[in-house]
């Protein structure tokens, strides 16, 4: 009995994976099986398994002639097309490396950049917080005759929740609280946190990875609170440590375990990290106050149960509220669901300006870099012209010639795409630290980000692609096999290369205008003279107090004010101590704006006399408060020179009373005093008028205390920082240095010097590149006619001056257009961040202009002075 | 577009020289020969490795051509019951390759006779 000739099963496996028509199998499976015996007998097994390998692949080497090529085409035809349109690309792009890479490094970095920008606003605005089915949990408003609030008394909370028949309601408050990892750590950062009702979760739809979510009991139970922490905390500050449940971490004053990590993409609402019971919030604030909730503020919505309506449920709702206990003066309670007014539904407006620049970004370099690779796949096909004219000779359809233009884009865009994945992941974190991401905002890139990319990938190639066909429509695709070389001379083609360089050039400009403005922006406000040292000079807050009672007498601040300027004055090293409502660069102001055209803008102090000194604020003229004048808070007031100047001229302003222009909502005072300038807020505005008004003990509740260390002494601040905190053990001190917050101020414009300078030298290599690819095919095409030229007595010089001329006319009219929109562009960004740097700054404009030419002349020069040297006996005879 | 291309280097009239190795082994073999001991024919004519790959090309051209002819066999017991495709050469072929083996002889004999072999 023979055995049946068996292959080895992998060989069978690929000649069933091979183009060999099913009916050839066996026949196939038996040669390749008769040959392997045959050479395993002769020269042994690894031979006989090397050959069998070379005739497996063989059978894909020559496809066609196994294949019956009069046989229908098969679905996959068109890939198979598509696999031969890429080899190809790949055969083209191979002859020309260096245009293929220039232009792969364009696209991915513009690729790179426009993904980047969409990560950061799909962080910041189109990702969500992870509420599910949020038109059934809304928002549940507190009306009353007069007014509509959002916010509930915990009472008020408690009640109708017990009394709700047809939605479940939750209630949540929002704060930051300083997080770390014992009670040691004094430098924790604060990170947002949100106290919520037992149901949060279960309302929300938000779900746990580890561990498992806050329940109703956490309310109740006593003893270290329950914390559920946010994906991005437990990724950056726990270091996803898989064994983080049961972890005691400090959260304010209290310690909280750790029963839980959310999800990733959970940060209902508004970024939050931590999710605390709302009993938790007098543990973390109150210190030795205990358990309990806070007394307002609370946040509430709901989530209707399957068969209620939001009708029924606002219906049944304000019969429980009109029951409620209402506060005197005040109309019956109301209750209105709102759908709109629901968690992480309000919209982000401080990072609309940011998005809508970002976006800007997006498309101007997403322009740029699609009109690059537009540019030189336009350069190629006129370069083809004669290959085309071939496909078209041998009945290539139009739609199929097309087809391999836009395969070829498609395919280089791919090959950009990966790599401007790989720029995005590695500059989305920088870019997060650029504009001040909230410290829970998730910025990894996610499906939205990957289906973008995809998106403009295929965009860009596609049209990228379809350029240089629009460029050939309507062009008899035979003549250039005719040798003819009419069609060398079309302008329309020229025409459209030179507006997608023109393009190119003016976005380059407009950026690069924009980042010197902010470049330039950033070295003048480092050195603003703002007045007074902010080295040495810290502010302290408080932290005293229940944040939303309103109803104390403040009784415990004074306390703490009176003991801590005793406290501070017996530490050396501190020269000096005082009390103002507002400190510098707090980012809270008081202004009064006057009644002159234009008005003025006037910084209102509320001081002691002291504060003049401890800032470093020189007195000019008068003198400053007495303590009497403190005490009473009397009627008196001391003016910066500039205002003086402003009002009273040459004149002396002491002893006159403020002029009617200032509006005040106090005794109009009588000027005692002139001090020096000082900016303490606004920087940008650089307004040096202000008024200071004598801080009396009522107003000094809501003040801040100023220290001034003096010069050269270590250890200061940090002793004054542990005597403070030994006062009240419930203050929650805090202390911040004024010098960093001034360049917390000065940064901001260098951010943006950052960004838009980093964009503006892609833009640049962008349009370099486009450029050169431009020159150096044009110049080829006009080879002949610059033989021509010679031929008939042109000078080498004379054809440099007319090639060069010839290529950065698009150039220089690209640099008019872009240098009108940065003007625009920086009209308004001066109003806010340009730290009197005129928009019209010669410097930015003559420097990017300057920059601009340099590059695209080098751009041109290469490819022309080849050109220029050329010899018209040789071009002429080739003709 | 490729295709097109190859189509009609495969509709031409004219033997490539692989092509002739091939239709000359089969000839050589006796007619109702197959693709196993083509290959080995040819690999030890022409010292060269030779795919199957490739000498299933070959054979395809030359039937598509004119110049082969095929048929299947029966089955046969050495081949586990598997019949095989075989392959005799039509006159056409046989002209052509004669033909081809007479403008060889003319040119060499040319060469020959000015010395310069």
């Amino acid at each position: 009995m023979s055995r049946e000739p068996r292959l080895p099963w992998l060989a069978r496996w690929l000649v069933r994976l091979s183009p060999v028509p099913r009916e050839s199998r066996a026949e196939v499976q038996a040669d390749l099986h008769e040959l392997y015996v045959n050479r395993r007998r002769d020269r042994g097994p690894i031979h006989a398994w090397w050959r069998l390998g070379h005739d497996v692949a063989s059978l894909w080497r020559q496809p066609r002639t196994i294949v019956d090529s009069r046989a229908s085409p098969t679905k996959f035809a068109m890939l198979r097309d598509a696999g031969s349109d890429l080899r190809f690309a790949a055969r083209l792009f191979a002859r020309q490396p260096v245009v293929l890479a220039l232009t792969v490094l364009g696209l991915s970095l513009g690729l790179g950049v426009a993904t980047a920008a969409f990560g950061v606003i799909n962080a910041a605005t189109l990702r969500g917080e992870g509420l599910a089915d949020p038109d059934r949990a809304p928002g549940v408003l507190r009306t009353t005759a007069r007014s509509t609030s959002t916010t509930w008394t915990t009472d008020e909370f408690v009640q109708l929740r017990d009394g709700a028949a047809r939605i479940a309601l939750e209630a949540v408050l929002t704060e930051n609280a300083a997080t770390g990892q014992s009670p040691a750590d004094a430098a924790a950062p604060s990170v947002g946190v949100a106290f919520v009702s037992g149901g949060f979760f279960a309302a929300t739809g938000g779900r746990v990875m580890l561990g498992r979510p806050l329940v109703a009991a956490d309310e109740q139970q006593t003893g270290t609170p329950a914390a559920v922490v946010s994906f991005v905390f437990w990724s950056a500050r726990l270091h996803r440590d898989p064994a983080v449940i049961g972890r005691r971490i400090r959260i304010g004053r209290a310690d909280a375990t750790i029963v839980g990590v959310a999800e990733r993409g959970f940060t209902l609402p508004h970024s939050r990290q931590i999710w605390m019971p709302l009993t938790a919030h007098g543990a973390v604030f109150g210190g030795a106050s205990g358990r309990r909730a806070p007394a307002a503020g609370l946040q509430i919505f709901g989530r209707l149960l399957p068969d209620a309506t939001l009708s029924d449920a606002q219906a049944q709702l304000t019969a429980v509220a009109a029951a409620l206990p209402r506060s005197s003066g005040e109309s019956a309670l109301g209750v209105r669901l709102d759908s709109r007014a629901g968690l992480g539904r309000a919209p982000l407006s401080d990072t609309v300006a940011v998005t809508v620049f970002v976006f800007a970004v997006i498309v101007l370099v997403l322009v740029l870099a699609c009109a690059n690779v537009a540019t030189a796949l336009v350069s190629t096909a006129i370069a083809r012209e004669r290959e085309i004219g071939v496909r078209a000779a041998l009945g290539a359809s139009r739609a199929r010639i097309v087809r391999q233009l836009v395969t070829e884009s498609v395919a280089l865009s791919t090959i950009a795409a990966a790599i401007g994945l790989l720029l995005a992941w590695w500059a989305l974190p920088a870019i997060g630290a650029w504009i001040e991401a909230p410290a829970g905002s998730d910025l990894a890139p996610d499906g939205n980000v990957f289906l973008f990319l995809a998106l403009v990938t295929t965009a860009a190639g596609v049209g990228a692609g379809l350029a240089p066909a629009w460029h050939g429509r309507g062009v008899d695709l035979a003549t250039p096999l005719k040798g003819s070389d009419a069609h060398q001379d079309r302008v329309a083609p020229r025409r459209l290369r030179s507006a997608l360089v023109m393009m190119q050039a003016a976005a380059a400009v407009m950026l690069i205008v924009t980042a010197t403005l902010f470049v330039r922006a950033s070295l003048r406000a480092a050195v603003i003279d703002v007045g007074f040292d902010a080295d040495g000079l810290y502010a302290v807050s408080p932290g005293i107090g229940d944040p939303f009672d309103s109803t104390g007498d403040g009784a415990d601040v004074l306390n703490f004010w009176a003991r801590a300027v005793d406290e501070l004055d017996t530490i050396p090293g501190i020269a000096a101590t005082t009390l103002s409502q507002v400190t510098p660069f707090s980012g809270i102001t008081m202004t009064s704006l006057t009644r002159d055209e234009p008005p003025r803008a006037i910084a209102l102090h509320r001081t002691h006399a002291n504060y003049f000194d401890a800032m470093g604020i020189r007195l000019l003229a008068g003198r400053t408060f007495t303590p009497d004048e403190v005490a009473t808070g009397a009627p008196v007031a001391l003016v910066s020179a500039a205002l003086a100047r402003a009002y009273w001229q040459d004149d002396s302003p002491l002893g006159k009373m403020l002029p009617p222009e200032i509006p005040l909502s106090t005794a109009r005072p009588v000027v005692v005093g002139v001090v020096s300038d000082a900016i303490t807020a606004a920087l940008h505005e650089r307004s040096p008028f202000a008024l200071y008004e004598p801080l009396a003990p009522r107003d000094q509740r809501m003040s801040e205390m100023l220290i001034r260390v003096a010069p050269g002494s270590t250890g200061a601040i940090e002793l004054a920082g542990e005597r403070l905190r030994a006062i009240d053990p419930g203050a929650d001190v805090a202390i911040a240095s004024v010098a960093s917050r001034l360049r917390g101020e000065t940064g901001r414009p260098r951010t943006l010097a950052l960004l838009t300078g980093g964009v503006g030298v892609i833009a640049i290599v962008l349009c370099v590149i486009g450029l050169y690819g431009l020159t150096a095919s044009v110049v080829g095409q006009r080879t002949r006619e610059m033989g021509v030229r010679i031929a008939l007595g042109a000078a080498p010089r004379d054809l440099l001056r007319l090639l060069v001329l010839d290529s950065l006319r698009p150039v220089v009219i690209g640099l008019a257009l872009g240098a009108g929109a940065a003007l625009l562009a920086g009209r308004v960004a001066a109003a806010t961040m340009l730290f009197g740097v005129s928009p019209r700054d010669p410097v930015a404009f003559a420097g990017a202009s300057l920059l601009l030419l340099g590059a695209a002349a080098l751009a041109v020069l290469l490819p022309i002075r080849r050109a220029a040297a050329i010899d018209a006996a040789v071009v002429l005879r080739r003709g | 577009m490729s295709r097109d291309l190859v189509d009609i280097s495969v509709k031409g009239e004219r033997l490539g020289e692989f092509e002739e190795f091939t239709l000359l082994a089969v000839r050589a073999l006796g007619d109702r020969t197959y693709a196993v001991p083509i290959q080995q024919y040819v690999e030890n004519a022409t010292a060269r490795r030779v795919s199957v790959g490739a000498i299933y090309a070959a054979l395809a051209r030359l039937e598509q051509k004119g110049f082969l002819r095929s048929t299947m066999s029966e089955a046969v017991a050495q081949r586990g019951g598997k019949s095989k495709r075989v392959y005799s050469v039509t006159p056409s072929g046989l002209r052509t390759a004669r033909d081809l083996h007479r403008v060889r002889d003319r040119i060499w004999s040319e060469i020959a006779a000015g010395g310069r072999s």
